[in-house]
Parts: structure tokens; sequence; C-alpha cells
């Protein structure tokens, strides 16, 4: 049994997570070229091995993971979040990937579960 | 509940149909506005949805692209509760550019 009951909740850790979702990103589309007709595949497999991988540290959050690749052609792309939650125990993390063809921007939230 | 979640949800998509026109109806794309407008957009979705005073955690997302041909796809996964929590999307066009916004509501 864990000496430390330290009775506060688990906060999000975003490194881990942010860690855990470039393995996945690698995985999908490490060295491939923009293709219009996989891109639905590769997004929905990029958020669906993120959260398997998030699930499985098995913390007591709620996941939402939300991706998006864009084709790099000189276009202008601006995302931003916000968040109404409990600010000790819920977060975020966003990663940035790119290879020559194309950007991918994955974002994780985690909400904690009240136990 | 779900029911309820997912009037609650809609209701909030209005309002942020409404919010996005209002904040950025008019305008073409400019790369040192963007900034400003998605944060305006998240943020008054998010005034607006937390105004309804239902037990929700809420997380609003905004994507504003340029059309210049680029493709963009964007996908979602979520780990929840599926009779309480929901989400939906809102995609929103002009001339210049679009923007997609999504609300995720979770229950507390």
């Amino acid at each position: 049994m864990e000496e430390y009951h330290s009775g506060d909740e688990v906060a999000f850790n975003p490194d881990e997570a942010s860690n855990a979702v470039k393995e996945c990103i690698e995985g999908v589309i490490g060295g491939v070229d923009y293709n219009q007709n996989k891109v639905n595949q590769w997004t929905a497999s990029i958020v669906e091995h993120s959260l398997t991988q998030l699930v499985k540290q098995g913390k007591p959050f709620k996941y939402i993971v939300n991706c998006a690749v864009m084709q790099k052609s000189g276009a202008g792309l601006h995302t931003a979040n916000s968040c109404y939650w409990d600010t000790t125990t819920d977060g975020s993390c966003t990663v940035r990937w790119e290879n020559r063809t194309m950007y991918c921007v994955v974002s994780v939230f985690a909400v904690a579960v009240a136990l | 509940q779900l029911l309820v979640t997912a009037d609650e949800i809609h209701i909030g998509a209005s309002l942020k149909g409404n919010s996005t026109k209002f904040t950025i109806g008019g305008n073409a794309y400019q790369h040192s506005r963007v900034n400003q407008w998605t944060n305006n957009v998240v943020e008054q979705c998010l005034s607006q949805l937390s105004k309804l005073g239902k037990p929700f955690k809420y997380i609003v997302t905004c994507i504003i692209m340029q059309k210049n041909g680029a493709g963009l796809q964007t996908a979602c996964s979520c780990f929840w509760d599926n009779t309480t929590d929901g989400s939906c999307t809102v995609r929103w066009e002009n001339k210049s550019m679009y923007c997609i916004v999504s609300v995720f509501g979770l229950a507390i």
C-alpha cells in the first residue's frame, strides 16, 4: 500500500501525455507525404492510438484528443482553445509536428473524474 | 440525461454560431488579426456556455484557416461517460477563410 495517502487528486501530467502523442504521430505519418486519400485514416488512427495510450496510463481522467492535419501550401492556420474546468486537476497539452509536406497539431484535454 | 446534454450543447452551438459571425463575419483573412479572432470566438462561446449554469466543464476549440486550396483534416476521439457527456462542431466560412469551432461538455 502507499505510504503517501496525500488525499489530493492526481494532477494531469502534460509531459507524459505529450510524449505518448508524439510517438503515435510518428508511428502513423512518420515518413509519408500528404495524401488526400489517406489523411482521413491518418487523423483517425492518430486520435485512436493516442487515446489508447493515455487510457493505459490508468489515471482517473476523461480525455478528449483532437488532431488536425494540414497540407503545407502557404495558407495560414490558427487554432485556439478555451476551457472551463477545475484548474487544480484538469489540464491540456498540445503537440505540433511537421514534415516536408504537412503539419499535424494534436491537442489532449484531460478532465478529472470525481471518484 | 443524454437529451438534456445534447440540448445544452446545441443551444451552445447556436450561440456559438452567432458569436462567430459577430466576431469575424465581415472580415477577410488577416494574419495579424487572426490571433485575436480565435481568442474572441473561444472566449465568447465559453462565457455563453457557462452562463447556462449547467453542471458541466467545457472545452471550446477554434480553428481558422485561410482559403488557398490546402487540404485540412481534423479528427477527435473522446474517452468519457457516453450517457452524460457530448460535443458538437460548427463549421463556418466566408470568401477568404474557414472557421471550425468544437464544443465539448463533460458532466461534473
